[in-house]
């Protein structure tokens, strides 16, 4: 009897080893996604050659950025389209999703670490965040 | 007398059910670390799976009440879990299949790709964000509940007097 309860208790231990090994994989992955800094931070009175960076300079110079954690999903969704990202709504749904996000991150690191889960690319989540202020 | 066989297997059993409750309290803690982990309370739908580990947990003190009187109450409660974790499985694919059109590999091909293969890519999660089965173990969890209540409620039938 001994015996067999020792088993079951190292038996137990196991099978919770191995939940935890596949919790903390889990939860390792979006932070191995994290995106780095983007040009989107970066100043936008600096000139750039291709349309897009026109269009989120345009967007930024213009005053279009609206609140992450304050506006509706319709001006987010505006907002996005107005900048350029293909499937405005659906981006804007995720956006609205994933609040709050910390005012003192301009960068809003928390929402592109969220997007990176849906795999975007680079350029997508630069204009997302550029049509955005915390 | 009693014989020794009958009581080997009785205390085989009573071990086997006790592992089984074990097993299913490791799964609710281990299911609590992994949505806690993932940060899975956006939305009142992402407290589903919450739900559902305090109905398991509330099942399993259930189980736990002597004479077997809060078996019924813990099986029904486990059933509904079981049903949860199918809800949470479809949902998972279902969110998955809605992001392939976010996915920049498939942006501009998704809506000519074939049904048949744009639903195998979201079950195999090669689109979208949400793990496919990981619902599943609350299902599972269930699943040892419901295996850990069978027998418990046949003490009480034994034991009734045989009237004529």
């Amino acid at each position: 009897m001994t015996t067999t309860t020792t088993r079951l208790i190292t038996a137990c231990a196991a099978a919770a080893l191995a939940f935890g090994l596949v919790a903390c994989s889990g939860a390792a992955t979006p932070s191995a996604t994290t995106p780095a800094p983007s040009a989107a931070a970066a100043p936008t009175g600096s000139e750039d050659d291709s349309a897009t960076a026109d269009e989120v300079d345009e967007t930024a110079a213009a005053g279009a950025k609206v609140s992450a954690n304050t506006a509706s999903e319709d001006e987010i969704a505006a907002a996005l389209e107005s900048a350029g990202v293909s499937n405005p709504e659906r981006w804007a749904e995720e956006v609205v999703e994933y609040r709050p996000y910390p005012a003192d991150d301009p960068n809003l690191t928390t929402l592109r670490e969220n997007l990176a889960k849906y795999n975007p690319g680079q350029e997508t989540t630069d204009l997302i965040v550029s049509a955005l202020a915390p | 007398m009693s014989d020794p066989s009958r009581l080997r297997r009785t205390d085989a059993a009573t071990l086997v059910r006790h592992g089984l409750v074990a097993l299913t309290a490791i799964g609710i803690l281990a299911a609590a670390f992994e949505l806690a982990s993932e940060r899975h309370w956006n939305g009142v739908e992402q407290l589903i799976p919450w739900i559902a580990l305090a109905a398991l947990a509330a099942a399993v003190g259930l189980l736990v009440v002597p004479g077997g009187r809060g078996v019924p109450a813990a099986r029904v409660l486990a059933v509904l879990v079981l049903g949860a974790s199918v809800y949470g499985v479809l949902d998972h694919v279902l969110v998955n299949f809605e992001s392939g059109a976010l996915d920049q590999r498939y942006a501009e091909s998704w809506d000519t790709l074939p049904a048949l293969q744009q639903w195998w890519l979201a079950v195999t999660k090669t689109v979208g964000p949400a793990p496919t089965l990981a619902p599943g173990v609350l299902g599972q969890s269930a699943l040892l509940l419901l295996l850990a209540s069978v027998g418990r409620t046949r003490r009480r039938v034994e034991v009734q007097p045989t009237s004529h």
